[in-house]
């Protein structure tokens, strides 16, 4: 009997990159310093449910993208509604790594992260949010 | 307090009374302002008239939490302009405790291949420094892994060591001043701009200081010292970047590695991508992953110099247990990884481990390596050909000595286009096209392509930028005149730039570092006397740029960065020279 396609013809695929230690959310991917996986979800996904997928607390993340623009900062997740895409990379990060101000000072982020830094005291310019 | 000068030309020296005028400097403060002041600056680099100038910082000595960089400056042989660069040792804190404010090496001997050494002491007796000179051929031509020990044998284990290697003998532009770490390895650098070449170009090997016996830092307000530092330190402890086990103490520097990867702004293959696919098996979860391995332990990073509790120095094993290199920092595994497409960290330690070695900078030369394999001397990726390359320039042969007078040189004898620098610096470790912000930095910096010439520090410099976008090229440019002022305050105090993490988000942390100063010095600055202070620093450091003959139209980065869309955000650098102009034009 054929599979049913129609169950699947909506399916996104994202490029998961998990690193330090949230490579143990990785399964048969984590390598010790990361893992890197492929996650199948249904369209319309977003990313909580990716973090749901992993079995990952969104307390235990730290930095986060997707596709390249920084989505996430510790204290600072304006990402959890963000409707993931067929081929997005997510990359998540350890709570204990870091990314100075004057070293993302001008790199891209998702239009929720740039509100969210925007309605900050000092315009988000500190190092860290916690 | 005094200034010693070292006159190279007889080996004679001489205590200096500090004049009123330097009173409050110290560190880069006090070597920019030397420097400006007494080296002309249309002289050659390696001629007579350039000097050499190491300071302390102004509370270096004391107990004063992670505050023992050593300042080095002078005329560079590589952008040709004033440099000023500084690293952790315990050099620094030996000067300080002497009562040298600054060390002006001056002159030139007349006879060409001969060495020496300046072994600085305390005299009880007199109540003052003094130094003798001893001839240093024995040590020349050789590696510094094998001559520190030498070093530490023969004038004992309570020894701080300046010097430089090979490279320096050489006169090469990518030659580094090396300095003792705290296991007495020769791994801490003042690395950029070529000052390496300036100390070997004087007939000064090393410069080994002993502070057994000296007084001490005077501190005019011991109260206040002290609690400046204790805010300070509570701060540094606290802060998620520098606490103990945090993100520096845990993977070092080069936790960035993957987030850069990830943002599109790890510069690759010789700044042709913003991601390296190797990134992950070179970064700082990497290397304490592996260490972990090879080990059977987690091992967290360690102190570079004395007093320092933010301890991100790493030391990289061998698969058999022992001792690689120290240290695998962001910007050096960056320089021989990513961007020469290098994904081992066994390859990348050798590498630096080749830097200690032979007294070179590693961005620069993980930048020329690069702009190497561009012209075809190597494939991106071949590690063990790099190794090959960098023993062409620690020997000195013909190819060697075009590679280690860096990138742009380089990339001119080899006709390579995208040669990613501004002044003659290679770019560090982040993509100016994909972070606006520090590619700013990068063209506008009196030093040349630098990333720590604008450290973030306060919030309220913000208001410096008066009421500008942060994210518009005008904002970006006034928060980076900010940035740079203020980072050149830091730099002076002695402390490392990285206590920037803690005092730009605890406050009290900010006040602590003003109050240990005026401790020290007894003055009353303020919180926002730092950007004014280190406003009046740029400005002479601009000065002597400017005299040099580089002036705005340097301030630019290379033009295929104009052109040539970066993957995978496919950006090019946008921001109009009026914003790179204003930087400085309106400091």
């Amino acid at each position: 009997m054929l599979p049913d396609v129609s169950l699947y013809q909506h399916d996104i695929t994202v490029d998961v990159w998990l690193y330090g230690s949230l490579a143990r959310y990785g399964g048969d991917a984590n390598e010790g310093s990361f893992a890197h996986l492929e996650v199948h979800l249904p369209a319309g996904s977003t990313l909580a449910d990716l973090l749901a997928h992993l079995g990952m607390p969104t307390e235990e993340r730290g930095i986060t993208f997707i596709s390249g623009q920084l989505s996430a900062m510790p204290g600072l997740q304006p990402d959890l509604d963000h409707v993931l895409r067929d081929g997005d990379r997510v990359g998540l990060f350890d709570p204990k790594s870091m990314w100075p101000f004057q070293y993302r000072h001008g790199a891209m982020m998702t239009e929720e992260m740039a509100a969210a830094l925007a309605a900050q005291e000092d315009h988000g310019l500190h190092h860290t949010y916690t | 307090m005094w200034i010693l000068r070292l006159n190279m030309s007889d080996r004679t020296y001489r205590l200096d009374a500090v004049p009123e005028a330097y009173k409050y400097l110290g560190g880069r403060g006090l070597t920019s302002t030397i420097v400006h002041d007494e080296v002309p600056p249309l002289c050659h680099p390696l001629g007579p008239n350039n000097k050499l100038v190491f300071a302390p910082g102004i509370v270096t000595g004391t107990a004063a939490p992670t505050s023992a960089r050593i300042s080095a400056g002078g005329k560079s042989p590589l952008t040709g302009g004033i440099k000023e660069s500084n690293a952790g040792s315990s050099f620094a804190p030996a000067l300080a405790r002497m009562g040298i404010k600054a060390i002006v090496v001056e002159g030139q001997p007349k006879e060409k291949g001969k060495y020496w050494m300046a072994h600085v002491t305390w005299d009880a007796g007199a109540g003052k420094p003094k130094v003798e000179f001893l001839p240093a051929d024995e040590y020349a031509g050789k590696g510094l892994y094998e001559v520190f020990p030498k070093l530490y044998e023969r004038f004992g284990q309570k020894a701080s060591i300046a010097g430089c290697g090979v490279a320096g003998e050489y006169g090469f532009a990518g030659a580094g001043l090396v300095f003792n770490d705290l296991a007495k390895r020769p791994s801490r650098y003042s690395g950029r701009g070529g000052l390496g070449a300036v100390m070997g170009s004087k007939g000064l090997k090393f410069i080994v200081a002993d502070d057994t016996g000296a007084p001490g830092v005077t501190i005019l307000d011991k109260a206040l010292f002290d609690q400046g530092r204790a805010k300070l330190t509570d701060a540094l402890r606290e802060h998620a970047i520098t606490k103990p086990k945090g993100a520096l103490n845990t993977y070092g520097t080069a936790v960035l590695i993957n987030i850069l990867n990830e943002a599109g702004g790890l510069p690759t293959r010789n700044f042709s991508s913003g991601r390296f696919e190797g990134a992950a098996k070179i970064a700082g979860e990497a290397v304490f992953e592996g260490n972990k391995q090879r080990l059977g332990k987690e091992l967290y990073n360690h102190a570079c110099s004395p007093g320092c509790i933010i301890q991100c120095s790493n030391t990289w094993y061998k698969p058999d247990g022992t001792e690689h290199v120290s240290c695998q920092e962001y910007e050096s595994i960056w320089a021989f990884g990513a961007n020469c497409g290098i994904d081992s960290l066994d390859d990348t330690g050798e590498l630096i481990r080749l830097c200690n070695d032979y007294g070179l900078d590693t961005i620069e030369m993980g930048g020329t390596i690069a702009v190497a394999m561009e012209a075809g001397l190597a494939k991106f990726g071949d590690g063990k050909r790099a190794i090959e390359l960098m023993h062409e320039i620690g020997k000195g042969t013909p190819l060697g000595r075009i590679l280690g007078n860096g990138a742009a040189t380089t990339g001119k004898v080899f006709g390579v286009v995208r040669v990613p620098h501004v002044k003659g610096q290679n770019m560090p470790a982040y993509e100016p096209r994909a972070v606006k912000g520090i590619g700013i930095t990068y063209a506008t910096s009196t030093m040349g392509a630098d990333h720590t010439a604008g450290y973030t520090i306060a919030p309220e410099i913000l208001s410096v930028g008066g009421k500008a976008d942060p994210l518009s090229p005008e904002g970006k440019a006034a928060l980076s005149r900010a940035f740079q002022a203020t980072t050149a305050f830091i730099d002076s105090t002695g402390h490392c730039l990285f206590i920037a993490f803690a005092i730009l988000d605890i406050a009290s942390g900010f006040e602590g570092m003003m109050e240990e100063c005026n401790g020290v010095l007894g003055t009353n600055w303020k919180s926002e006397d730092a950007a004014k202070i280190g406003a009046e620093i740029l400005k002479k450091e601009r000065a002597f740029n400017e005299a040099a003959g580089i002036g705005k139209e340097a301030d630019r980065v290379p033009e295929f960065m104009k052109y040539e869309p970066l993957p995978p955000h496919n950006q090019v650098f946008d921001v109009p020279d009026s914003a790179l102009d204003s930087v400085y034009g309106e400091l």
